[in-house]
């Protein structure tokens, strides 16, 4: 009997010292199944039970199972151990230079003349305008007469146009599109024309082929007094909500009263002298505006006397400039990607 | 149209106003100032001296050692470099501490070892002549140690004003000086002048070409002595940025500045015969003009003419057969009216857009004539000499504005609510009598009168802005307008979703031109295009009938601004339209609105270069047609364009002008219904070639845009939701060996067809060409997924399945499987 006990007793010790020399969870495996197995060391011991007196066994039983019990323990233990360990030499292996370069996607981009005519349609859509859109060739009547510009009137001066043949030239404005919709649709009008217009000029400030937005709103009882205050409603919500308008008196031939407004400076609200944006004026020209002149509602089959109605106009790539501090407006059409790549 | 201030008070009563003041009253008027520049600027330490003494520099053979006086005080030592002086002379001294308009600024200095306490300025360096040969040498008389901006009369500030074309009537200082005093409350001092009695002339004048001859009055004087100007005429019309001629001239042009009335003078004994008229240019006649030109009359130019030939063109330039020369005794001063589109046409047709003709095309002062012919005649007297030998006028019977006055009637409600503002009756009144305006406020409805010098003003929309910039465009409210329908909104418009989706596939927007040349576009083999007339150059002589050459020359430009060994990716993208000139139609405008052009919106891309942004060797594959396909698929999957199909490009056959510009092996044929629609693949390697590209893999797209929108889901509508299969699907990979151009679609097609209705998806997995696999051949993986959307399917099914899809590729096509 002492000799069973014995030999559990030396048993328990071997595999304790196996243990805490093991150097893997692999190792621990193994020894677990050499000794815990079916035909592990343990089992191989407890055959011997069968020559014990009966009386005996159930104290042998005890000892076996404070043996097995033991090796469970310690195997476990180590087992946590060397498992930590075995993780944490991975993730030593594994680490990497998060500093390389990424496998990254091209990011596109929408041009800033686009960006602005959403930007702008956008806001103005807020307040009921509509999109509307016309032909980039259109008549010499549509661009000019229609809109109140007679032949020969020395306000052709005033746009330099490119003729495609007789009667025929690039829109010189967006303003046909107005008289266009006027003849489609009966009042009211709340529309925005987005566009490429086209001016036989070609310098570092002008550009042979640029963009308008042109609004127009015709109801019954529109007053200049509602110009200026959608004119002010547009710039607060487009440039902040702190900038002012101005108009000034001038002449388009197919508004009366005209005027051209100017916002005051975004960025240095007129206090600095050597200001890169408004260069000191404290006011940047934005926009021609007016109320929509009666020949146009003749033209268009309006009563001029039962409506009235504004229109303002505005070149996107000046708009876009301001937005962006772009400083030179050829950018806009050399297709660059150091410069488009910049307005994601 | 510059206005000197000097000039101006001399109309309106300035003292106390500063040229600020008048620039934003203007400004508030609608007369815009482009700049405002003083004329004694960098003169502010610049005094008058005498040499006392020139010495030559002890150091320098080239320089002279001078001693000044400003009057007073101790002579001063000046070294001076100039040659044209002498002991004696008064010259302009800048002393230290001046900034002169050239920029200089004169400090105390050695030079070659002799100090000098300032500089004799030359008027080069005042700015006051582009060159000069030495200093500046004043009249002996000259005061010492005046300012030199008082002694030249520079005391002055010119204000540049860029006059609409409805303000005909501020081409002048009177006109610019009645929106001043109007604005301060205060009159205009017309010039008094002596009338002339239209009496006793030995040429009489006469309107010789209907409607377009409306007035003509004439003044003889003789006896008059020409010469150059005095000071004051001198002085004026250099403020005005106008060359000073001779005495006589000069005055011609004065009174245009003065009064907006064009004039000219003649040289009396060089007109023939007894009559003046104001008739049509014969055709083919030539006619000398003042700037010793000739022009070539037309029957549509208005011409002055004596007995035997024209001596004017009339309204823009006189003529140099009768020019009045220092020799000239006897003047003949001519004042007309002519019809303003006849001056205008003249004008732009002989390239003579001048000073005259601009005034008589913007509209001039019609009752005003008597008056500039008298006042003209004073300054010449004044100026010149000489008296009044005869005068005479001939009026249109019928002249438009003479014989009526034009009414506007309106009534002062009116005025408020198209304005928006609670401006009163008297008020309104008021404001329009400070313009000159007459009103009779007698009844309900008030008449308004406007003065002869305001041709812009003839509906009641004219005096509301009359009103508005009076009371000030910052004295109106800013109202929103209320809203009487329902706001549609701006409903998205696919075009821009068509955009994003670009964008999200990592493409750059980017605008080219709608024009390019000539040359550039028959690279690509598109020789049609709608030519511009009056193009700025060559470069941009066509309407473009592609995208592809535009973005093709930004593609390019990108190449050539690549420095560095990174591989350029190039990604652009672009939806605007293209022009086409109508079939059969030509290019003129028919009816209102016809042009006799197409215009047709495409979208077109080009994408080259690394598949990845990224910079690492590693990710650096180039993109390939499979790339190229991506974008195009996914833009029509996300845009919900419906039957779209996509064929091989046949380039004999289908969109054949872009046979120059798609690879004919690489390229495949959008279809929507029974249209195609448009292109993609890679650029045509003659092409490449051609353009000199740096690779030949560029990919490249061009779809019309109108097509795919009528296809494609409304914004609005969004997707609509398709369920998935409930019960498991099953699975079947075959593999053939088929003729390598055989194109795949045509296996996945007939699996669909033959394995109905089970089979719903099939798919190419893998495809291998070279050993074992003969030449010629192809091995290629198809994978067929079956379904039924109401139950599980059974083994047995699915293999009956799977063997018709079989016997349908080997009925179809001839081929067996590979196992």
């Amino acid at each position: 009997m002492s000799d069973l006990i014995g030999k559990l007793n030396s048993l328990e010790g071997e595999v304790l010292a196996q243990i805490a020399a093991a150097k893997s969870s692999d190792a621990l495996e193994q020894i677990r199944v050499s000794v815990l197995g079916k035909k592990g060391s343990l089992s191989e011991v407890l055959r011997g039970l069968g020559s014990v007196d009966a009386a005996e066994r159930p104290k042998i039983g005890a000892v076996s199972n404070q043996v097995k019990a033991k090796v469970e323990e310690a195997l476990s233990r180590a087992k946590e151990t060397l498992g930590s360990a075995e993780i944490n030499a991975k993730i030593a292996k594994e680490k990497i230079d998060i500093t390389l370069p990424a496998r990254s996607l091209h990011l596109g981009s929408l041009h800033p003349v686009t960006q602005t005519v959403r930007k702008i349609t956008h806001i103005l859509g807020k307040i009921g305008f509509d999109l509307t859109t016309g032909p980039e060739i259109e008549t010499d009547f549509m661009n000019f007469e229609a809109v109140n510009i007679p032949k020969d009137h020395p306000a052709r001066d005033m746009q330099d146009t490119f003729f495609v043949g007789p009667g025929v030239v690039l829109r010189t404005q967006t303003s046909p599109v107005q008289m266009r919709a006027m003849r489609e649709q009966k009042a009211p009008i709340r529309i925005l024309c987005p566009g490429a217009v086209y001016r036989a000029d070609n310098d570092a400030t002008h550009s042979p082929m640029f963009h308008q937005i042109e609004g127009l709103w015709v109801d019954k009882g529109v007053r200049f007094s509602d110009l200026k205050g959608t004119l002010q409603f547009f710039a607060q919500e487009l440039f902040g909500s702190d900038v002012k308008i101005r108009l000034r008196p001038s002449y388009f031939p197919f508004v009366e009263p005209g005027c051209e407004v100017d916002v005051s400076c975004f960025k240095c609200g007129g206090r600095d002298e050597k200001c890169s944006i408004c260069k000191g004026t404290g006011w940047l020209e934005i926009l021609g505006a007016g109320m929509v002149h009666p020949r146009l509602f003749e033209v268009a089959g309006y009563n001029p006397n039962e409506v009235s109605g504004f229109a303002f106009g505005l070149g996107i790539e000046r708009i876009a400039m301001l937005l962006h501090h772009i400083p030179d407006l050829r950018l806009m059409f050399q297709g660059d990607v150091r410069f488009l790549k910049q307005f994601l | 149209m510059n206005i000197s201030m000097r000039w101006l008070s001399e109309y309106v009563e300035l003292s106390g106003v500063s040229a600020t003041e008048v620039a934003r009253i203007l400004t508030d008027r609608g007369l815009e100032i482009e700049s405002t520049r003083s004329l004694s600027k960098g003169f502010e330490k610049v005094i008058t001296v005498k040499i006392l003494e020139r010495n030559k520099h002890p150091g320098a053979d080239k320089l002279s050692l001078c001693k000044v006086s400003t009057g007073s005080g101790e002579p001063l030592q000046i070294v001076c470099g100039a040659q044209n002086m002498k002991a004696g002379d008064i010259v302009a001294l800048a002393q230290i501490g001046a900034v002169i308009p050239n920029g200089l600024k004169i400090q105390e200095s050695k030079i070659r070892g002799e100090v000098s306490f300032g500089m004799l300025c030359s008027e080069e360096e005042l700015m006051m002549a582009d060159e000069a040969e030495g200093i500046l040498i004043l009249p002996p008389d000259t005061k010492l140690g005046q300012p030199l901006a008082d002694v030249l009369g520079r005391n002055d500030t010119i204000l540049e004003l860029k006059i609409t074309p409805n303000r005909g009537d501020c081409l002048s200082m009177i006109g610019v000086a009645r929106e001043v005093a109007s604005a301060l409350g205060k009159k205009v001092l017309k010039p008094q002048v002596t009338e002339l009695d239209f009496k006793g002339a030995k040429i009489s004048t006469k309107l010789d070409a209907g409607d377009q001859s409306l007035q003509f009055f004439g003044c003889e004087i003789e006896g008059v002595k020409v010469g150059p100007s005095p000071d004051w005429l001198k002085q004026k019309l250099e403020s005005m940025g106008s060359r000073s001629i001779n005495n006589v001239v000069d005055c011609t042009n004065y009174l245009m500045f003065e009064t907006g009335q064009p004039v000219h003078a003649y040289d009396a004994s060089k007109l023939k015969g007894t009559e003046l008229s104001i008739r049509l240019g014969r055709s083919g006649e030539k006619l000398p003009l003042l700037d010793n030109t000739e022009v070539v009359l037309r029957d549509s130019d208005l011409v002055i003419a004596d007995a035997e030939r024209s001596v004017a063109l009339a309204g823009a330039m006189g003529g140099g057969n009768s020019e009045v020369t220092d020799s000239t005794t006897k003047l003949y001063l001519e004042c007309a009216e002519f019809h303003a589109v006849t001056v205008r046409k003249s004008a732009h047709g002989h390239d003579k857009k001048t000073d005259a003709a601009t005034r008589f095309e913007k509209g001039i002062d019609s009752a005003n004539l008597g008056y500039a012919i008298s006042r003209l005649k004073d300054l010449i007297i004044k100026a010149a000499g000489g008296k009044v030998t005869g005068s005479t006028k001939t009026i249109h019977p019928r002249h438009p504005r003479l014989t009526s006055k034009k009414q506007i009637v309106f009534s002062p409600e009116y005025i408020r609510e198209f304005l928006g503002v609670t401006t009163s009756d008297a008020e309104i009144r008021k404001t329009l009598t400070s313009l000159e305006i007459e009103v009779d406020t007698n009844k309900p409805l008030w008449v308004a009168v406007p003065p002869s010098y305001r041709n812009d003003l003839s509906i009641k929309e004219d005096l509301a802005e009359e009103i508005a910039r009076t009371i000030g465009f910052d004295q109106i409210p800013a109202t929103i307008p209320p809203l009487s329908s329902v706001p549609s909104g701006v409903e998205p418009k696919l075009i821009e979703r068509a955009k994003d989706i670009l964008v999200n596939q990592g493409l750059n927007e980017t605008l080219t031109y709608a024009f390019n040349s000539r040359s550039w576009l028959t690279q690509f083999g598109l020789d049609s295009g709608i030519k511009i007339q009056n193009p700025l150059s060559e470069e941009q002589e066509v309407m473009v009938p592609s995208l592809i050459p535009g973005l093709m020359k930004h593609h390019i430009e990108n190449e050539n601004k690549t420095f560095g060994s990174d591989p350029l990716a190039v990604r652009l993208f672009e939806i605007r339209p293209v022009f086409t000139q109508k079939p059969g139609a030509e290019i003129r405008a028919v009816g209102e609105t016809d042009t006799g052009t197409t215009e047709t919106w495409k979208m077109a891309a080009v994408i080259s270069g690394p598949r990845f942004a990224s910079s690492m060797k590693v990710h650096q594959e180039r993109v390939d047609f499979s790339d190229l396909k991506s974008v195009v698929e996914s833009w029509f999957t996300a845009l919900g364009t419906k039957g779209i199909r996509l064929r091989s490009w046949d380039s004999g056959r289908n969109l054949t002008h872009y046979s120059k510009i798609f690879h004919p092996g690489q390229t495949a044929e959008v279809w929507a219904g029974k249209d195609c629609v448009g292109l993609f693949g890679r650029i045509h390697p003659a092409l490449a070639v051609k353009l000199k590209l740096a690779k030949d893999d560029v990919w490249l797209t061009e779809i019309d845009w109108n097509a795919v929108e009528k296809l494609s889901r409304s914004t609005l509508s969004g997707a609509t939701f398709a369920p998935w299969a409930e019960f498991p699907t099953m699975e079947r990979d075959f593999a053939l060996v088929v003729n390598a151009d055989l194109e795949s679609d045509r296996l996945t097609g007939i699996a669909l067809k033959a394995g109905k209705p089970l089979a719903k998806v099939a798919k190419i997995f893998d495809v291998y060409k070279g050993k074992p696999i003969a030449e010629g051949k192809m091995s290629i993986a198809v994978r067929v997924i079956f379904a039924d959307p109401t139950r599980s399917l059974a083994e047995a099914e699915v293999e009956k399945a799977s063997q018709m899809i079989r016997d349908g590729w080997k009925k179809e096509l001839g081929i067996e499987l590979r196992s």
